[in-house]
């Protein structure tokens, strides 16, 4: 086995992900957020077969039964039990996303320009790439390494693709070491690395279908990026948004998105409030967020399409919502905002582990 | 400054190769209306509004299908002509495990054999071509598990009795007629209910729990045969578990009047297919003479805890765990018991011997099942024992009461009281029928025009339907050999056999 750290590009995707030394195909590829089909995981079942097109793999523990003779003649792989032992380039049963921009990830080291509190536990950071052009996909995430602290961090970019300075909603997250630094050791001027972009949570323009925003906190900043950018290409399809917040004090850019739908015939503003407060004085929507958006469209989802950016429990409650009203996972897009603390994913089968 | 490299032309991906390979199969009919050509594909109730939506998962041409399964096959006879020319009969830890593959070769060998026909029945009546493809192939995977299971075990038939006539068994013998009726209830409903039965309920939901203790136990048991051709099928499981999947949600998400009718039918299908894995509990606990882990941690491990995760899945479409999976829950520290006692019972007309569970087997159980073994069985075992000692072996001497739905002798007892027989029963037009259970019951009760047409062994012998009224003469009827297939394996031919060969080794040591 070498311990050496090896590129592996995956077609027909043209992405690339990096494995590390002992680290199988498989495993390097989810972690990466690309989802090969698979079940057994230890070479018996052959979901995961892929092919070699070029490099070396260690075929590690593929059943003789999973792999046939011809097909490790021909270059075929398990990528459950493959280590690879070069670079190397694969091509894997996966279906290819039209919407897929697949830019390539920079590390850069960008100045913080401003920091300003966005509400109760929210800190806008806006950062400066240094003249480095840095193409994304609206509703895309950067890492950032917070000094101080180990590995990093995962941040969605709010900003429209094309500004000149990147947008970061900074939740405070209670005892979080890197939320801790940024909120309350971060200063203009300081210098933080950035590698990005990466995810596959971004509008699928090839489809024409009216759209579903669900924001919950600092959720809003995904969002918020894509339904910028949408406006200013000038879609014509419907768009609403759900914001869903626990007081007054908790609601965020209320005015650029109220200044938005007065503009634009098709956007639809909906912010939701789950303990408003008596000297809120809210007449808005209350509840979880979730039950605003039954409210709002009758409880039937058909021929949407729902992007959902938020806590694990809000998106889970959405998602239970929108199936609940007839709208399945190939027309649902979610961002999952997990914190250190919930590394701890709940146990899914394979039914759900496109989603 | 350009940053982004020029695109270049993406390669096309399997699975858009694979519909360009498959574009125009499922055709609209134009000589005969499409419901005449189709004629199943509507009365369950289920509605399809697209069968375009269908995801193949199998996306397998039939060229590289056969290129597959023949080095698979390959292997399989290399591995079990080196297995009898190694006389690797020899080398397994004790004959008695012999008579887990004859449980094998005979209850589930031919169900294999009927899953390759009913594959191939609704693949002919489902309209969309994934559906039919998908079908297809499992069919004839089916044909060839059971084909290399039998040529398997075949080496066994060599040398141990009761593994002559599996096919002509299944027919007949009256503990068989539990997987047998099983498979006929699933292959005579409609298309639908048939996938829901066996490729979900069966190969996705409980496969785990029939194929994992066998093959697991047939490498612990040194059963190095029946291991590869464990391998061998399971590299087709993949496929068969991705189709359970699919057709569920197929349903789930095409129309939501769907839903209910799935409901019943997981309901209906994980009860049938739990009772019939009893078979399988008493194979785990008391038959393999090295053994891999107890009934109640699979049914932990494959049931409640993957099936905690599958069902919390599903519940966002609005399907709820599966009727009584409690009492299941509630039953497993007594199952195997129950069942390898009805055995104990009947062993004059089993076509596997039995035998009480040795001191050090009896330490086993009861530290698997602290607190069902040694308060409720461990007295039973002893009192026979006791018996058997003073030349009195304990044999039901009367035919058992069966469940109308599941066939079982009627000697599960309540979810609640261990010490206790379950008796359920209902009318139907002016007949009383028995259950072992409320999950039994349910099912005759929804659907009696269909229950009501059993073939219940009992009944049958009772009606003189079955050879003659004497135990021999039903025996003969069975193609059994009385006194050689049947008893306790103490003082049986395989015991005498396997002995002598100990015997022989120990008299020349390798």
């Amino acid at each position: 086995m070498s311990d050496e750290t090896f590129s592996v590009l995956v077609e027909p995707l043209g992405q690339t992900v990096k494995v590390a030394a002992g680290q199988t195909i498989l495993d390097a590829c989810l972690r990466s957020g690309i989802y090969l089909p698979y079940q057994c995981n230890h070479g018996l079942c052959s979901t995961c077969k892929i092919t070699v097109l070029e490099g070396e793999v260690d075929l590690g523990e593929a059943s003789p039964f999973a792999l046939m003779d011809f097909e490790r003649d021909e270059g075929r792989a398990l990528a459950c039990c493959a280590r690879p032992m070069s670079d190397v380039t694969i091509e894997a049963d996966i279906d290819v996303d039209p919407d897929a921009m697949n830019y390539p990830v920079l590390d850069v080291e960008a100045e913080v320009v401003d920091i300003r509190t966005l509400a109760r536990d929210i800190k806008g950071i806006w950062l400066d790439m240094g003249g480095v052009e840095f193409p994304f996909q609206a509703g895309q995430y950067v890492q950032l390494q917070v000094p101080g602290v180990q590995g990093e961090r995962a941040f969605s970019l709010a900003n429209p693709p094309g500004s000149r300075l990147l947008e970061l909603h900074i939740r405070l997250v209670p005892g979080g070491q890197a939320t801790t630094y940024l909120h309350q050791s971060l200063k203009a001027g300081d210098k933080l690395r950035v590698s990005g972009p990466y995810g596959r949570f971004y509008v699928r323009e090839s489809s024409s279908l009216p759209m579903i925003f669900i924001a919950g906190g600092s959720g809003l900043s995904s969002p918020k990026s894509m339904i910028e950018d949408l406006l200013a290409k000038g879609v014509t399809q419907q768009i609403t948004l759900f914001h869903g917040v626990r007081q007054r004090q908790d609601l965020y850019y209320d005015d650029l998105f109220r200044m938005l739908a007065e503009k634009h015939g098709n956007f639809t503003y909906v912010p939701v409030l789950s303990d408003p407060q008596p000297e809120d004085g809210w007449t808005g929507e209350t509840g979880f967020v979730h039950e605003a958006v039954v409210r709002h469209f009758d409880g039937v989802f058909r021929g949407h399409k729902a992007y959902l950016c938020g806590p694990p429990p809000m998106i889970d409650a959405g998602i239970r919502a929108l199936m609940k009203g007839r709208l399945f996972d190939r027309d649902i897009h979610t961002e999952s905002f997990l914190t250190k603390a919930d590394d701890k994913a709940p146990q899914r089968s394979p039914l759900s582990q496109r989603m | 400054m350009n940053a982004m490299p020029p695109l270049k032309q993406r390669k096309l991906s399997l699975k858009e190769r694979y519909s360009h390979l498959t574009r125009g199969l499922g055709w609209e009919t134009t000589y005969q209306p499409m419901d005449k050509v189709f004629p199943y594909v509507s009365y369950e109730g289920i509605k399809i509004h697209d069968w375009e939506a269908w995801e193949d998962p199998f996306r397998l041409t039939m060229d590289a299908y056969w290129k597959y399964q023949a080095e698979k096959e390959r292997k399989l006879y290399a591995v079990i002509e080196s297995f009898a020319q190694n006389n690797g009969h020899l080398n397994i830890t004790d004959a008695r495990y012999v008579n887990a593959l004859k449980l094998f070769l005979t209850g589930v060998s031919p169900l294999e054999y009927s899953a390759h026909r009913g594959y191939a029945h609704v693949g002919r009546h489902f309209v969309g071509a994934g559906p039919r493809i998908a079908c297809q192939m499992q069919a004839i995977d089916e044909l060839r598990h059971a084909q290399t299971q039998m040529h398997t075990m075949s080496h066994y038939n060599k040398f141990f009795d009761g593994l002559h006539d599996a096919r002509h068994m299944h027919d007949r013998v009256w503990y068989l007629s539990v997987p047998k009726s099983f498979f006929e209830d699933a292959c005579s409903a409609g298309p639908f209910e048939f996938l829901t039965s066996i490729s979900f309920s069966f190969e996705y939901v409980l496969t785990n729990l029939l194929f994992v203790p066998f093959m697991s136990g047939a490498a612990y048991n040194g059963d190095m045969a029946t291991v590869t051709f464990g391998f061998s099928a399971q590299s087709d499981e993949a496929r068969h578990m991705t189709l359970g999947l699919e057709i569920i949600k197929f349903m789930l998400e095409q129309d939501e009047g769907n839903v209910p009718i799935v409901q019943r039918w997981i309901d209906k299908w994980f009860w049938r297919g739990y009772r019939l894995l009893g078979l399988v509990s008493m194979m785990m606990d008391y038959m393999l003479p090295k053994r891999i882990m107890s009934w109640a941690e699979a049914w932990e491990m494959y049931f409640e805890q993957a099936g905690d995760a599958l069902f919390e899945d599903l519940s966002r479409y609005g399907i709820r765990k599966p009727k009584y999976h409690e009492v299941a829950s509630k039953e497993k520290h007594r199952l195997s018991h129950e069942v390898w006692s009805i055995f104990y019972n009947y062993t004059h007309a089993a076509a596997f011997h039995t035998w009480l569970p040795t001191e050090d087997e009896m330490k086993w159980l009861s530290a698997k099942y602290p607190d069902t073994f040694d308060k409720y069985y461990r007295p039973r075992f002893k009192c026979w024992s006791e018996m058997a000692a003073e030349g009195k072996r304990f044999y039901n001497p009367t035919l058992p009461q069966l469940c109308t739905t599941c066939q079982i002798p009627m000697g599960f007892t309540e979810p609640d009281d261990p010490t206790t027989i379950c008796f359920r029963s209902a009318e139907y037009k002016g007949e009383r029928y028995h259950f072992c259970s409320d999950g039994c019951k349910d099912i005759f009760c929804y659907e009696p025009e269909k229950y009501v047409q059993s073939w219940l062994p009992v009944h049958q012998i009772y009606m003189g339907n079955c050879g003659g009224a004497e135990v021999k003469d039903v025996l003969d009827w069975y193609h059994l050999n009385f006194g050689v297939d049947n008893f306790d394996y103490e003082g049986s031919p395989d015991q005498k056999l396997w002995d002598e060969w100990q015997a022989q080794k120990a008299a020349n040591p390798v």
